[in-house]
């Protein structure tokens, strides 16, 4: 054993790594499992295509969100001003929608997207470049896209009457009875992980996370990839704040207020380390999957609704336990090897 | 490094002195109620709650770690609190219980982070929503409001003449005694070493462990007595108790000076940009400024005061870079005093 | 021992102050200072209650402010309110978040002369000197269950959202609603089944609304007293495909939901004029200033733009005026 070459004895480790890596997205999947069993067993309906439909429906908007806070989270960063950045977007773009009737569909996209890369920029500015700690930089902004809608709303509301028919249509639209927006969320986080995975300027996002001084003696600009991780979050935001309007059909300037926690809680839950580095995407989508799910099936069970806090609450902190545990794991896996 | 560091502070504590001074004159000037003593020891009350959080949290953060669970402690003790004004237990027994209560609950989430090495940003998220539920299960659906008098005291009552809130004295007792803890004993000494740097401290013989379960424990404890003066001051014991209010917490631990990755940061800093914020909110509040405006400027405050380190070493580096280190406080000193 | 002469002195002196400012205010009849909070800023309904007072003001030749923080936190409400009182208004208008946590505030507001009143959500009776109550509970259960009778005249399976469970008004309705369907010989026709929290977040409603309908398959109508939840739950059960088998009432502004009414998904909604509310909360505690209205027991309020209004026990004027909303009466109303 001890005389092997040594890049011979990286490969394995490496593997084992991924292997693991690979795992504790597993570790959602594990717990999402175990919850549906246990609904299952204690309520038959919970199981049904229709009822997991209604999870998947629910948990597709916030997994979108906890996609965008997984992107910042995997830089060593946090993102406070997701619920912020998605209300002010829908709000100004439903109110433009709502005072241009001609707008086409496409324009309607584009303005979402372009304020909602507006805004995360704003914050990749104060953190990548400004030095601003992010949980700091991103409270401040949250409290600022927030003010800001409600100072540009002036206490009104874009109520669904006056959104554009095809835009509440659109969302009601279902493909093989699966809604039309848990399919583009899905695409979304697929090439969103897709992105991280393949691509180099993916794979830099996790560079910069797991090691930030390493990754800069490898000539990594820091800045520019925190920058361009903000501005993914933000054009994430601005569509899952777009389609949180189509769905729900009323646009007020509370919309999505909390879910800079939910965002959290969904990306924590998914495996995504706050410390940075690990966890994906896809994780982070079905944390938010594991929310929705517990939501559903504690109404489908009727307990009452201070359980739902404290069980919520209570996953949270099992699935950062879990976490450590695994990287604990790692950490001595590979120790041992190369003893 | 230290030295240096610990000499730049008090030019961000003069700063925020003068930002206070600055922010009365100008309340004055947006209202003709502000500058009254009355009025101005009356308006302190809604920030000893914050306050007290603030006080532990600053502890918490100067190790480099967050509690974000502490308003929910606060539910935990105020529905504990009504359940024992209803069984007729005197306060003089309920409230250590509580603050006791509040210290458990914050050694819980210091024995998750210290021992079991969470990430606190992560482990508090969780244990706010639990603690939260928590305050509802213990509490049930309807509110509590039949408090003895005896309860309502700390958080009602003046004293010298009826001018100086009560609970005004016990925030100053606490922040004192913090003040005391962290800058004047081996304990507060521990936890900044341990905030620069948790490896170096802990070969240093520093228990990490039990010192973190500790400031914990600590801000938890806060908790509780908050959780008393809620009582006194709203005299309504609900599971939704000071929800939503752990931001502006947040907010003045940063602004306070309290470097959020830990080992930086002054006691006297954290109780100065409490006054300043609530100047700020106080002016604003009595000229009827709407909310959302008020939420836009103390956002851009909090930026502004997170740029202002940033734009003094950009300033530094522009204008020397070989002398960047030796320029960096008096960088911080110059722009405070724009 | 100077100094301490000094502040008791000026204490004394401010004492004698406030005692006079209200004593001075009595002979007065208009020109008064009202000062008006809702539990939130920002929220459609309550800026209408806010305009409405403001007209209301301007006719008698008040003056009125309505400010407040953006989000329905009670300690900010208290903030709000300590502000107010610092300012020796004549009268304080509020929606209260908390009935109790504002009564230590109010009170002290009240032992300085100022006349308090409240709307739409009331404050702990000692506290205030009348409350507008846009519908007494009962009226309020009636109306939504006439609206439900409409939707489903067969009756069914109900479910109800409430905002949370200290909210009272809510709880109150819903408590009253169930009441009725036991002993009401016309609402009989209806079992409640399940009642949900939705925090007036309207996502968080629609997801309850479509969880409701998984969970009681036989679920005919969803009842919400949130003007925020009523709407969502009428988007989730038009998006889900329920239309037609289940449906959504309760109280929501016309223009919220103005479209499922016109598209036939729903039949019925109910509401008041939130405008009109705000104008005869801010009428009545001119009146009361004024000294032209005493809120007794029978006492009734006269309102030339509105009409006349019974007072109830406790200094509880009932503007009981209830619209319910259809396909042909929602075009009528512009709010």
């Amino acid at each position: 054993m001890s005389d092997q070459p040594v890049p011979a004895e990286a490969a394995p480790s490496r593997n084992l790594v991924q292997f693991v890596l690979r795992l504790r997205e597993a570790g959602v999947v594990v717990f999402l499992v175990l919850l549906g069993l246990t609904f299952g067993l204690l309520n038959d309906r919970f199981l049904s295509v229709q009822n997991l439909t209604i999870v998947a429906s629910s948990a597709a908007i916030l997994a979108i969100a906890a996609c965008a806070q997984g992107v910042v989270l995997i830089t060593r960063n946090l993102d406070v001003s997701v619920g912020s950045m998605m209300g002010l977007v829908a709000y100004l773009t439903a109110d433009w929608t709502a005072n241009h009737p001609g707008i086409s569909p496409a324009e309607v996209v584009a303005i979402a997207v372009v304020l909602g890369i507006g805004l995360g920029a704003i914050n990749g500015l104060l953190v990548a470049y400004g030095k601003v700690p992010a949980l700091i930089g991103t409270l401040g902004t949250m409290s600022l896209y927030r003010g800001l809608t409600y100072i540009y709303a002036h206490g009104q509301e874009v109520s669904s009457s006056r959104l554009p028919h095809w835009m509440l249509e659109s969302a009601d639209i279902r493909i093989a009875g699966c809604p039309i927006y848990v399919i583009i969320a899905i695409i979304i986080v697929m090439a969103v992980a897709w992105f991280l995975y393949a691509y180099p300027l993916g794979r830099r996002i996790y560079a910069v996370g797991s090691n930030g001084v390493a990754a800069w003696f490898f000539g990594l600009r820091a800045e520019r990839v925190v920058m361009f991780a903000y501005v993914l979050c933000g054009f994430l935001c601005g569509i899952a704040g777009l389609l949180y309007a189509a769905r729900v059909g009323t646009v007020n300037v509370v919309l999505a207020s909390g879910w800079e926690m939910s965002s959290l809680a969904a990306a924590v839950i998914g495996g995504v380390s706050v410390s940075g580095g690990s966890g994906t995407v896809i994780g982070a989508a079905l944390g938010a999957v594991v929310l929705a799910a517990i939501d559903n099936g504690l109404v489908l069970l009727r307990v009452p609704e201070f359980w739902r806090m404290f069980i919520q609450g209570a996953a949270i902190v099992a699935a950062v336990a879990v976490d450590a545990l695994i990287a604990e794991a790692i950490r001595r896996s590979t120790a041992g090897r190369r003893r | 490094m230290a030295a240096k560091a610990k000499r730049q502070w008090p030019f961000w504590e003069f700063t925020l002195i003068v930002a206070i001074l600055g922010a009365g004159a100008w309340s004055s000037t947006l209202s003709p109620y502000y500058l009254s003593v009355d009025q101005l020891f009356g308006s302190t009350r809604a920030f000893i709650i914050p306050g007290l959080l603030a006080l532990g949290l600053a502890v918490v953060v100067s190790l480099g770690e967050i509690d974000i669970s502490l308003a929910s402690i606060i539910a935990v003790g105020t529905v504990t609190l009504s359940k024992f004004s209803a069984a007729g237990v005197p306060l003089g027994v309920s409230a250590p219980i509580v603050v006791a209560i509040g210290a458990l609950c914050g050694a819980f989430n210091g024995l998750l982070v210290a021992k079991w090495r969470l990430p606190s940003l992560a482990v508090t998220l969780g244990t706010m929503g639990a603690y939260r539920g928590l305050a509802f299960i213990i509490g049930s659906e309807v509110g509590y409001t039949d408090f003895d008098d005896s309860y309502l005291w700390l958080g009602s009552e003046y004293i010298f003449h009826g001018i100086v809130p009560v609970s005004l004295i016990v925030f100053a007792l606490m922040a004192i005694l913090v003040w005391f803890l962290m800058h004047r004993t081996v304990y507060g000494r521990r936890c900044f070493s341990i905030g620069l740097n948790t490896d170096a401290s802990w070969f240093a013989g520093v228990d990490v462990t039990e010192t973190k379960i500790r400031a914990y424990a600590l801000a938890g404890a806060l908790a509780g007595l908050a959780a008393i003066v809620w009582i006194g001051q709203y005299g309504s014991a609900r599971g939704d108790n000071a929800d939503g209010s752990i931001l502006f917490v947040v907010t003045a631990v940063v602004l306070g000076g309290i470097d959020i990755n830990g080992g930086r940061g002054t006691i006297s800093g954290v109780v100065l940009a409490l006054f300043l914020l609530g100047t700020i909110r106080n002016g604003m509040g009595l000229a009827n400024i709407g909310g959302p405006t008020q939420t836009v400027v103390l956002g851009s405050l909090l930026v502004a005061g997170v740029l202002r380190p940033a734009a003094a070493a950009a300033l530094a580096r522009l204008s020397n870079p070989a002398r960047l280190k030796a320029a960096g406080p008096q960088g911080v000193e110059s722009s405070g005093q724009e | 021992m100077k100094s301490k002469i000094l502040a008791a002195l000026g204490a004394a002196l401010l004492v004698v102050g406030l005692a006079a400012a209200p004593a001075l205010a009595q002979q007065k009849t208009s020109g008064f200072k009202l000062m008006m909070t809702p539990k939130w800023t920002g929220f459609p309904y309550f800026e209408l209650t806010g305009e409405g007072a403001k007209a209301a003001a301007t006719e008698l030749g008040d003056t009125l402010v309505y400010a407040g923080a953006d989000h329905a936190e009670v300690s900010l409400q208290v903030e709000t309110l300590q502000n107010f009182v610092t300012q020796k208004p004549d009268g304080i208008i509020l929606a209260a978040i908390d009935l109790n946590a504002v009564a230590p505030v109010l009170k002290d507001a009240r032992k300085k002369g100022i006349v308090v009143g409240t709307y739409d959500a009331d404050a702990a009776v000692p506290a205030r000197d009348l409350f507008v109550n846009q519908l007494s509970y009962e009226q309020a259960a009636r109306v939504m269950l006439d609206a439900a009778l409409i939707d489903a005249p067969e009756g069914g399976e109900i479910a109800f959202i409430a905002a949370s469970p200290t909210s009272p008004n809510h709880m109150a309705h819903i408590k009253i609603m169930t009441d009725l369907t036991q002993k009401d010989a016309k609402y009989k026709v209806f079992k409640p089944v399940d009642t949900q929290f939705a925090n007036d977040d309207d996502a968080k409603s629609y997801d309850v609304a479509v969880n409701l309908m998984q969970a009681h398959p036989n679920l005919k109508v969803i009842i919400s007293s949130s003007a925020v939840s009523a709407p969502s739950a009428a988007r989730a059960i038009e998006a889900t495909g329920h239309v037609g088998k289940v449906w959504a009432t309760g109280f929501a502004l016309p223009s919220a939901i103005k479209r499922y009414l016109e598209n036939g998904s729903e039949k019925a909604f109910a509401f008041w004029d939130p405008w009109e509310l705000g104008y005869v909360a801010a009428y009545a505690v001119h009146q009361k200033l004024a000294g032209k209205f005493e809120p007794t027991e029978g006492a009734v309020l006269d309102v030339p733009k509105a009409g006349k209004f019974t007072t109830f026990k406790d200094g509880e004027v009932v503007y009981g005026k209830p619209l319910i909303f259809t396909k042909e009466t929602v075009g009528k109303y512009n709010f």
